[in-house]
């Protein structure tokens, strides 16, 4: 007894003192553009590298923070990102229910073609993207960003639900049946509650998406008052020479509202609130 | 009283569709650039200069647009290819000639009937790299090259007095920087990229291709340029050179800075750095050490070029104010090295702490190759150099390979 208990605290402390030098290996370069943000000029790589600045600053922040687009930029990203998540996780579950539940001629056919689009690389798709766009006058637009954003994530985030819908239990839609309820009500006030835990990951990978996303930006804003977030980090840099302490200092700008999202929507991840909902 | 009211009724009526037409003859004019966003040479544009050219035009209005360098190429290629491409753009010299191949570029000649004033006015090395075909499809607008630069710290310890000033002196100072210890020696570069390589081979007397840029047998896999990729292979494996030019071990400019490496090889953007981030230090420059071509560097810089479907009048406007003496002492002013060689005579650049060595480098300095294929022919070039410099193939070898890839290159445009 005493002999097992022990190899099993050894194994317990292996498997965290592993945990945990895999943890500093993954947090370090993270910790490194921490370290950097407030260095008060990083044009060339110290060595050794320092993760403790010697004369920590807030410089950095205050010239991405006056130069001429960074607040607009973050402004833009917000707006583009936040209309983006709230586009896709409607449009993706309703079209994953009727995926799930529905009957309807060419179904099948339907669903693999949409997967299929998955399957076409992006950057094959960015000039005859930019054209169409040009002629739908979408360029310089953010509702032109909000409509490709979301009709990149759609076909993604609706496989994705449409698992999540088929495993919910049958029973309770047709208990709602007999109560009189439609199929709207069952959509809306049945399965999109017991749906959240989908939806929360579906809103925040598409909340990400839009506000990581820089090629199609890049291209298709010209405007400098209209661009977003990396597009502004990226200007930073130079063609010769970047101060990287700017160029952190913007990047954790950007990447702080990232963390609080997921601070915030953790607690929605969390599964099984059908336990028990249906008696079998 | 109703009377009046119908008077300024009527005024207002009239006054109205004069003020439309003239907001409607203010033309917009896109200048699309890779200035870093924060930058002071940013800053002088739009601060200054633009503002200054908006006054005196009161009916053109120039928008400038930064864009990152890395995407800027692919960038503009997908907006023409949508029809929503910039009026003026700032390209680096060696886009210059693969745009023009595309066709979205216009001829100055045609465009610019006072162009051979401007053409006449400019270093004849950087306006090379605008022609295609016999046209010229821009200006330079700045320009820059690498020279040597030198560490006198590190000088001081190895007991050198003079920077190297032909390629055997660089060899033979070799042993006394690499004394000094383990991370210690005496040049530091950071690949095998055209930039970095070119001025070895020019230096040797090698070069890419013949002068009409047709073939590369017998240029490219020739002696000289064979023994400049062997002399490079020789002092990386004597521990002389740094790892760096691998890809792998510390940067170049790192090294240089906590004085470990004796010297780099780099243009003027190199002194804000040091002045930013290492304040103590200070760069010493030479011309590069010479070899049996010479001592022969590598010009960089960019070239300014207007659009097919362009506001061409106002571009063209615009585009001549960044040829005025004014614009182009400003913008030296911020590390953007004129292409004027008269305005080398004024008090600025006469007084000049370092932009000296790099005017006097500039007189030998080449292009690289100014084809459309140029990024294709690097990719090539780099790749050898890489098979070379780690053992993975003899220079003669590898470059008689890249000399049948780039002649297929070249091929393409004949």
């Amino acid at each position: 007894m005493t002999v097992n208990n022990r190899s099993q605290r050894m194994f317990h402390w292996t498997i965290l003192a592993l945990l945990t030098l895999g943890a500093v290996i993954a947090m370090a370069p993270m910790l490194y553009m921490v370290a950097t943000a407030f260095k008060p000029a990083a044009y060339v790589p110290e060595f050794p590298p320092k993760f403790i600045p010697d004369n920590p600053t807030l410089e950095n922040f205050r010239t991405a923070f006056n130069s001429r687009n960074f607040d607009t930029a973050l402004f833009n990203s917000a707006k583009v990102a936040v209309s983006t998540a709230l586009l896709v996780t409607t449009l993706s579950s309703m079209m994953a229910y009727a995926f799930a539940r529905f009957e309807f001629p060419g179904k099948t056919l339907l669903f693999y073609t949409i997967l299929a689009m998955m399957m076409v690389p992006t950057m094959m798709l960015i000039i005859p993207q930019f054209i169409l766009a040009s002629k739908l006058e979408l360029i310089n637009s953010h509702t032109g960003l909000v409509l490709v954003y979301t009709a990149g994530g759609l076909a993604f985030n609706m496989f994705l639900l449409r698992g999540f819908f088929e495993s919910l239990p049958y029973e309770l839609e047709e208990a709602a049946l007999i109560d009189g309820a439609n199929q709207f009500v069952i959509f809306w006030r049945i399965m999109l509650p017991l749906a959240r835990p989908a939806l929360s990951t579906v809103g925040v990978f598409s909340f990400l998406g839009a506000w990581d996303e820089y090629i199609w930006a890049l291209t298709v804003l010209t405007d400098p008052a209209k661009r977003t977030l990396p597009i502004a980090i990226q200007n930073f840099r130079g063609t010769r020479a970047t101060d990287w302490g700017l160029v952190f200092a913007a990047s954790l700008t950007a990447v702080v509202p990232t963390v609080l999202l997921f601070v915030f929507f953790q607690r929605y991840f969390v599964q099984g609130i059908t336990t028990g909902a249906v008696k079998k | 009283m109703k009377a009046k009211l119908l008077v300024l009724v009527l005024i207002a009526a009239l006054a109205l569709p004069a003020f439309a037409h003239a907001q409607d003859d203010v033309v917009t004019v896109e200048f699309w650039h890779t200035y870093n966003e924060v930058s002071p040479e940013n800053e002088m544009l739009v601060n200054t200069l633009i503002p200054m050219f908006e006054a005196e035009h009161p009916n053109i209005k120039v928008e400038s647009v930064p864009f990152p360098y890395g995407e800027f190429r692919q960038t503009i290629l997908t907006a023409l290819a949508g029809g929503e491409g910039p009026d003026l753009a700032r390209l680096d010299i060696i886009w210059s000639p693969e745009f023009a191949s595309l066709g979205v570029l216009l001829p100055l000649e045609d465009v610019m009937p006072d162009y051979a004033d401007y053409a006449d006015a400019v270093f004849a090395g950087p306006l090379s790299t605008n022609v295609y075909e016999g046209q010229h499809y821009g200006l330079p607008l700045d320009t820059n090259t690498r020279v040597f630069m030198y560490n006198s710290t590190v000088y001081e310890q190895a007991g050198i007095a003079e920077p190297p000033a032909t390629i055997d002196d660089l060899v033979a100072q070799c042993d006394a920087v690499t004394a000094l210890g383990e991370d210690y020696y005496i040049f530091s570069d950071g690949g095998t990229y055209g930039w970095a390589v070119l001025p070895w081979i020019w230096s040797f007397g090698g070069s890419l291709t013949d002068g009409a840029m047709t073939t590369s047998t017998g240029y490219v896999n020739g002696e000289e340029t064979v023994a400049a990729y062997e002399f490079l292979k020789d002092m990386i494996d004597s521990g002389c050179f740094s790892p760096s030019f691998l890809g792998g071990g510390m940067d170049s400019g790192t090294g240089y800075f906590t004085n470990l490496f004796a010297s780099i090889m780099d243009g003027p953007w190199m002194f804000p750095i040091a002045e930013a981030q290492y304040p103590d230090f200070t760069i010493q420059t030479a011309l590069l050490p010479a070899g049996v071509g010479g001592s022969i560097s590598v010009v960089g810089g960019e070239n300014i070029a207007l659009f097919v479907d362009s506001e061409t009048e106002a571009a063209l406007e615009f585009l001549r104010f960044t040829q005025s003496d004014e614009y182009q002492l400003k913008m030296s002013e911020v590390g953007q090295l004129t292409v004027k060689p008269a305005l080398l005579e004024s008090d600025y650049f006469q007084n000049h702490s370092y932009y000296g060595t790099f005017l006097q480098q500039l007189k030998t300095a080449r292009a690289r190759l100014p084809h459309p294929a140029w990024s294709q022919i690097e990719e090539v070039l780099t790749d050898a150099g890489q098979l070379i410099l780690r053992g993975e193939a003899s220079a003669q070898e590898a470059l008689d390979m890249a000399a049948e890839e780039i002649d297929g290159l070249l091929a393409e445009y004949e």
